[in-house]
């Protein structure tokens, strides 16, 4: 049984409320404790692209996640299509695992990435 | 409350349902788009893996409920604060599957620029076509209308109320 808590979903909450109403705070860019990132290192969310789901989808899939202004929930939805995948968000592993987990709630294809994988 | 109401044609809509059905109910036990949990606590991927496919069945249910007697009385579904989310998931699931499944053999660059021309498909992919392309097209209503309650979140209750009537272009052969 997982430490993470109940639901993997119930996590996810608080961090989607945040995002949908404060798009000025976008989460790649809020500041992170040095000394987490010297124990754990930090972990990338990448999205992959998919011919299925449509550019509007996935920059509203992006809005709702992270709470991007749609300029720059376009500028990653873009990236995707143009380039075959794009880092959506870095930081610490448990967060970038809720954003994954978020993300593949949506039907995206998101894998975690980090500097030890290439 | 915004509320979408989309009267579909009942000739072209209701021979789709029975490969929507088939569809959504191999999707009960399969998630829908690829994943891969590599980088997963090795005991966290059983709890991720169930709590994706409990999200896409309860969504699943949602969309496949938008079909019921009341539909097949006046070819009407409706889509609203409520539900918009939950159905424009459920729809991704099904066209990942349908892509996957009912329509491999056509290329990536087909599916996305849109440039299939249903009349030359082989008879076999006609029907999955003609469902991927519904699925679009509700997404694309649900997007365009409810992004906003989406956004949001179902619960938020400030928006004035206001009643949309969208058509669904290929599927309404029966607009006022």
């Amino acid at each position: 049984m997982s430490d993470r808590g109940p639901t993997i979903a119930r996590r996810i909450e608080p961090l989607l409320a945040g995002a949908g109403t404060r798009p000025g705070l976008a989460p790649e860019e809020v500041a992170l404790p040095q000394s987490a990132y010297a124990v754990q290192g930090p972990w990338r969310v990448v999205v992959l692209n998919d011919p299925v789901n449509s550019m509007g989808y996935v920059v509203l899939v992006f809005r709702k996640v992270f709470g991007f202004a749609e300029p720059r929930a376009r500028r990653h939805m873009l990236e995707v299509h143009e380039q075959g995948r794009s880092v959506v968000w870095s930081g610490l592993r448990e967060q970038a695992e809720l954003y994954a987990f978020a993300l593949q709630q949506w039907h995206l294809t998101a894998i975690l990435e980090t500097d030890e994988a290439h | 409350m915004k509320r979408i109401e989309v009267k579909l044609s009942l000739p072209v809509v209701a021979p789709l349902l029975d490969l929507m059905k088939a569809s959504s109910d191999v999707l009960e036990a399969q998630i829908a788009a690829p994943i891969t949990l590599d980088d997963i606590d090795a005991d966290f991927r059983e709890e991720w893996r169930a709590e994706l496919l409990a999200g896409q069945q309860e969504e699943l249910h949602a969309l496949m409920g938008l079909f019921n007697s009341d539909f097949f009385i006046n070819g009407v579904v409706a889509f609203d604060e409520d539900n918009a989310e939950i159905i424009v998931r459920a729809c991704s699931a099904l066209r990942l599957r349908l892509r996957r499944h009912d329509l491999s053999v056509l290329e990536d660059e087909q599916l996305e620029s849109g440039g299939v021309d249903l009349e030359t498909l082989p008879a076999a992919l006609q029907k999955p076509f003609m469902c991927y392309v519904f699925l679009g097209t509700i997404q694309e209503l649900i997007i365009q209308h409810l992004d906003g309650a989406i956004l949001r979140g179902p619960v938020g209750d400030a928006e004035p109320s206001e009643d949309y009537g969208a058509d669904a272009d290929d599927f309404d052969s029966e607009k006022d």
